[in-house]
């Protein structure tokens, strides 16, 4: 190992969301001088406006940092930032793998959560060395005592001596970056072994074309070099290679191993540069990837139209945009006869769909129709053809399935003792199976559960938090399929299904589910001059019914004194609204109705 | 040319009905009446410059409570008219009045000034509703003002009345329109309680039991069944009248007659152009006195193109039994009416419209769901 190599140190942040992750990689920037206090807009690592209003990180950023030990030595820290959400899993363990260790920051008003776990496992199956971080001391309620304590009795590492610091008003800050020296290895791997580099993130830019961020394993990368990515085995040249600086890409030479930095070699979209790809030399390459190498595949998916159908091109060209930048998210055409022309799209998770979601509406300015998100079913059918579903609509005749499969994760939900029993009947009413609960301290609990995914995307988080008060955390990861019982659930106004509406749902729960949404449709289409009714099915068999009875009264019975602006007013906010109506056949229904019945408040019942 | 109707707001009440949201002030909290008046017969003057060669041929004192004024107020005001317009012959000249306010001296006054028509602010013959409204009379008080307006030799009387009232039944409006109609009048207006912003209703709406939506409709159903078995004809939504006792004045808003509004929040439509003045009577006042004219708030800023003009005629004949005259309509603006208004087809065909001499109208079921077909078939509105 060289003397250079020998003072890098690759590391990343994390954390339970707002314990402080961004902050905490703001003031070591800071401190280190590699970005100044002007040039720096607050968490400069996150650099989406989303990302800032959330709180959370969505995709990964890398920055290089020059830092001035007490030994006198200078050395290279290479802060590689990952996504805090479970949604991105697997983002964030390719983020780990590409360091030799990881900060583990705990909120001291917090203590641990379900994401600080979830986290810390990843970091300990990526063998990284781990360097708690007890943040938010300032605040009063700061308990840095029971944190360190937690963190060894639950994490089971040495908490003792690890830093305590507010990353809000700067305070010890330099102890973190004396721990990353002191306590995190310097990669190991060899310059002149074949090349081998982890994608551990892309991003697409107009003029260069896609920047992939990589980190270095074995070898050595120069411009020009011809490199090939080894799942797909496309070839590419490289065009310029160089370091991540807090403020852009910085060129340089050459990449050796264990360092950190980016390509780009004119490729189109981030799809081809897939996260947790091995990079190699088109020749005289390396023969085995780098382990753990997985596609991004959705899990949830969901139909998303425009309120106005006539913005249908608007939408795919903000979809086409997004993805440039989201190997994870797909999107397809479909049509569907209540909203019109729309796209399915597939997302790794739940809060990815939000996000996408609410980037279009914001970014793209457009407004949307979604339907209820759904999971991806596998049927074995009787012809022995097995299919995967992820449209509701597209669910084959009960007569032709043999067996049915859904989605399982293993979900896990860390909360204060005194919420147990109702997440405990919540996670029993979504059908989980109770594997295990501990007590991580007197006053919080671990449970694990299997859970069907379809149950999770069903506003689960909401009822989450409302038997908690916001307290409870969870953190999921996608187990198996598992046999089950299946129903697809029709929705018919006046007689004519709505293909929207409908989705699959366990046999069991069925009668439920369709009373309330019903029930939800009555109170949401406002009544037309004819009765509406609205009928739940099991194929042929309606097992709910409700209906919205006729309008008998729209009128200005009085218009005093020849005031008959005031009538005009009244018809012309009449005809907006209609405007905005859907027609299903002869009913009109506003995109709101369908809206609702994606907000099922089970907290009620 | 066609006559010119008048309209002077009396915008003061003894007290404000606990539903009420038209521009009047409580009387007691304001003592300028005189003043008042004579800003409307400063107002009357200006005006009567500009049309003075118009026949006026209606003349409606309406409020408020154009009935707490003084005959000499009223008076005042209509020598004001005479002096600046030229009435028709047979012009009719309206008052409301609330019961409550009426003495026989003023009903005798009434007539002897030349007001022809008396239109009588019952609301309901409950005393427990006129209570609850915020009224300040009883049935007593309008059994009597009607037999002082009938013996001073008033021949023409409207009644108002409410429905879908708190903890109204149909059974419980029915009686009020029977009981009204022993006095056989002329007229009955019979109008929807309807929650409005800045009430006291509203304050309390959550309160309020009100009729649902199907018994409303049974009471207007029922309403409009009833007074046609009684000889009344029902020639606007909310208005009925024995035959040839229609009130002309308030049929020019629905024929685009042309009207000149006079006091704050009175509404004008004259020359194809619509506008109000604003509703605060300082300002009203301080302009006349000044010497200006109020200012006026036009309706649109921009002339209404042919289309508006052609759905704004077609809402507010609709208003009326006798409806949209096709023949009338096709001559007028140079189109088919039933190519423009496809969707009539399927209101007439379920029974919301109807076609009688050569005119669509409304059937009762329709007037009273006229907004949900209006806004569906009007595409300029």
């Amino acid at each position: 190992m060289n003397e250079k190599q020998k003072r890098i140190r690759n590391f990343s942040i994390i954390a339970h969301i707002d314990h402080g992750k961004s902050t905490l990689a703001d003031r070591i920037l800071e401190y280190s001088n590699a970005v100044s206090k002007r040039e720096m807009e607050a968490q400069l690592l996150d650099n989406m406006d989303l990302e800032r209003e959330r709180g959370i990180t969505i995709k990964a950023r890398a920055v290089r940092i020059n830092y001035t030990h007490k030994d006198g030595e200078e050395y290279v820290l290479n802060l590689i930032d990952t996504p805090g959400h479970v949604d991105f899993n697997y983002e964030v363990s390719r983020s780990l793998n590409a360091c030799e260790g990881a900060l583990l920051v705990v909120d001291s008003t917090q203590g641990i959560e379900a994401q600080t776990l979830a986290n810390a496992y990843l970091a300990v199956d990526c063998d990284l060395e781990i360097v708690p971080v007890i943040n938010k001391i300032d605040l009063p309620s700061a308990d840095v005592d029971r944190v360190r304590k937690e963190i060894e009795d639950v994490i089971g590492i040495v908490a003792e001596d690890c830093p305590a610091v507010s990353a809000k008003v700067g305070l010890n800050i330099d102890t973190v970056l004396d721990a990353i020296v002191e306590n995190i290895p310097a990669p190991k791997g060899d310059e002149n072994a074949p090349l081998k580099c982890l994608i551990f993130d892309s991003h697409y830019n107009a003029y260069l074309g896609v920047v992939v961020y990589v980190r270095v394993i074995d070898g050595t990368l120069r411009a020009g070099d011809k490199i090939k990515m080894m799942s797909s085995g496309a070839i590419y040249d490289v065009v310029e290679v160089g370091y991540l600086n807090a403020l852009g890409l910085e060129k340089g030479e050459e990449l050796k191993a264990g360092e950190v930095g980016y390509i780009t070699a004119s490729i189109k979209t981030v799809s081809e540069t897939k996260v947790g790809d091995t990079v190699t030399t088109a020749e005289n390459g390396a023969t085995e990837p780098l382990d753990g190498f997985k596609e991004a595949l959705p899990m949830v998916f969901s139909g998303i139209y425009p309120a106005d159908g006539a913005r249908y091109n608007d939408l795919r060209d903000a979809l086409e945009k997004l993805k440039l930048n989201d190997a994870a998210l797909s999107f397809e055409a479909e049509t569907s006869i209540a909203l019109g022309f729309g796209f399915r799209c597939g997302f790794l998770g739940l809060l990815h769909m939000e996000i996408i979601q609410e980037r279009l509406e914001r970014e793209f300015n457009l407004d949307l129709i979604t339907t209820a998100p759904s999971v991806i079913y596998k049927i074995d059918k009787t012809n022995g053809e097995t299919v995967f579903i992820d449209n509701p609509s597209n669910y084959p005749p009960t007569d032709t399935i043999a067996k049915a499969y859904e989605p399982t994760v293993r979900a896990n939900i860390i909360t204060p003792t005194e919420f147990v029993g109702g997440i405990m009947d919540l996670c029993q009413d979504r059908r989980g199976i109770f594997k295990d609960m501990k007590y991580l301290d007197a006053t919080r609990v671990e449970l694990h559960y299997i859970l069907p995914l379809n149950e999770i995307v069903y506003d689960f988080f909401d009822a989450l938090k409302s038997r908690s008060r916001g307290y409870a955390s969870l953190d999921y990861e996608f187990a198996d399929y598992e046999e089950s019982s299946l129903v697809k659930l029709d929705f018919l106004l006046n007689g004519e299904v709505v293909d929207a509406l409908t989705f699959i749902v366990h046999s069991e729960k069925a009668y439920t589910r369709a009373r309330k949404i019903a029930e939800k449709l009555k109170d949401n289409i406002s009544r037309q001059l004819f009765e509406i009714p609205i009928q739940a099915a099991i194929g042929s068999k309606i097992i709910a019914r409700e209906t919205v009875r006729a309008l008998r009264k729209d009128v200005l019975a009085k218009c005093y004194g020849g005031d008959i602006t005031r009538k005009k007013k009244l018809l012309e906010k009449q005809k907006e609204g209609k405007k905005k109506m859907r027609r299903l056949g002869s009913v009109e229904v506003t995109p709101e109705a369908f809206m609702a019945v994606l907000k099922l408040d089970d907290s009620e019942k | 040319m066609k006559g010119l109707g008048l309209y002077i707001h009396i915008p003061f009440c003894v007290k404000k009905c606990n539903y009420c949201d038209f521009y009047s002030l409580g009387c007691m909290a304001y003592e300028g009446i005189e003043r008042y008046i004579n800003s409307l017969c400063l107002h009357i003057d200006m005006e009567g410059k500009k049309y003075s060669k118009r026949q006026v041929d209606t003349v409606f004192f309406g409020g408020g409570t154009p009935s707490i004024l003084s005959v000499e107020q009223i008076e005042k005001i209509l020598n004001a008219i005479h002096h600046s317009f030229h009435l028709t012959k047979d012009c009719e000249i309206t008052i409301e009045a609330n019961p409550g306010t009426l003495t026989e001296e003023k009903a005798k006054s009434y007539k002897s000034i030349g007001i022809n028509r008396v239109s009588i602010g019952l609301q309901s013959a409950s005393d427990n509703d006129l209570k609850m409204l915020g009224r300040i009379h009883t049935f007593e008080d309008f059994k009597e003002s009607y037999r002082l307006l009938s013996s001073a030799g008033i021949d023409n009387i409207s009644v108002d009345v409410m429905y879908a009232l708190p903890n109204q039944k149909t059974e419980d409006f029915i009686e009020t329109v029977d009981r009204v109609c022993e006095f056989s009048p002329e007229h009955i207006s019979a109008y929807c309680l309807k929650i409005e912003e800045n009430t006291l209703f509203y304050k309390i709406r959550d309160t309020l039991s009100l009729p649902d939506e199907d018994e409303q409709y049974k009471m207007y159903i029922t309403l409009c069944d009833r007074l046609k078995k009684m000889g009344y004809e029902q020639y606007e939504i909310s208005n009925f009248a024995k035959p040839g006792k229609k009130s002309t004045h308030n049929m020019k808003y629905w024929l685009s007659r042309d009207y000149l509004g006079f006091g704050p929040a009175a509404h004008s439509c004259i020359d194809g152009g619509r506008y109000s003045y604003s509703e605060s009577i300082e300002e009203y006042e301080k302009a006349l006195e000044g010497g200006n004219e109020p200012k006026k708030i036009a309706e649109a800023d921009t002339p209404l193109t042919k289309d508006e003009k052609i759905d704004e005629y077609v809402m507010l004949r609709l208003r009326l039994s006798d409806g949209v005259n096709v023949k009338e309509f096709e001559e007028r603006f140079g189109i088919s009416f039933d190519s423009r208004y496809k969707k009539n087809a399927m209101y007439e065909k379920n029974g919301y419209i109807c076609k009688k001499n050569g005119a669509y109208a409304f059937t009762p079921k329709g007037f009273f769901v006229s907004n949900y077909i209006l806004s569906d078939i009007l595409e300029n509105i």
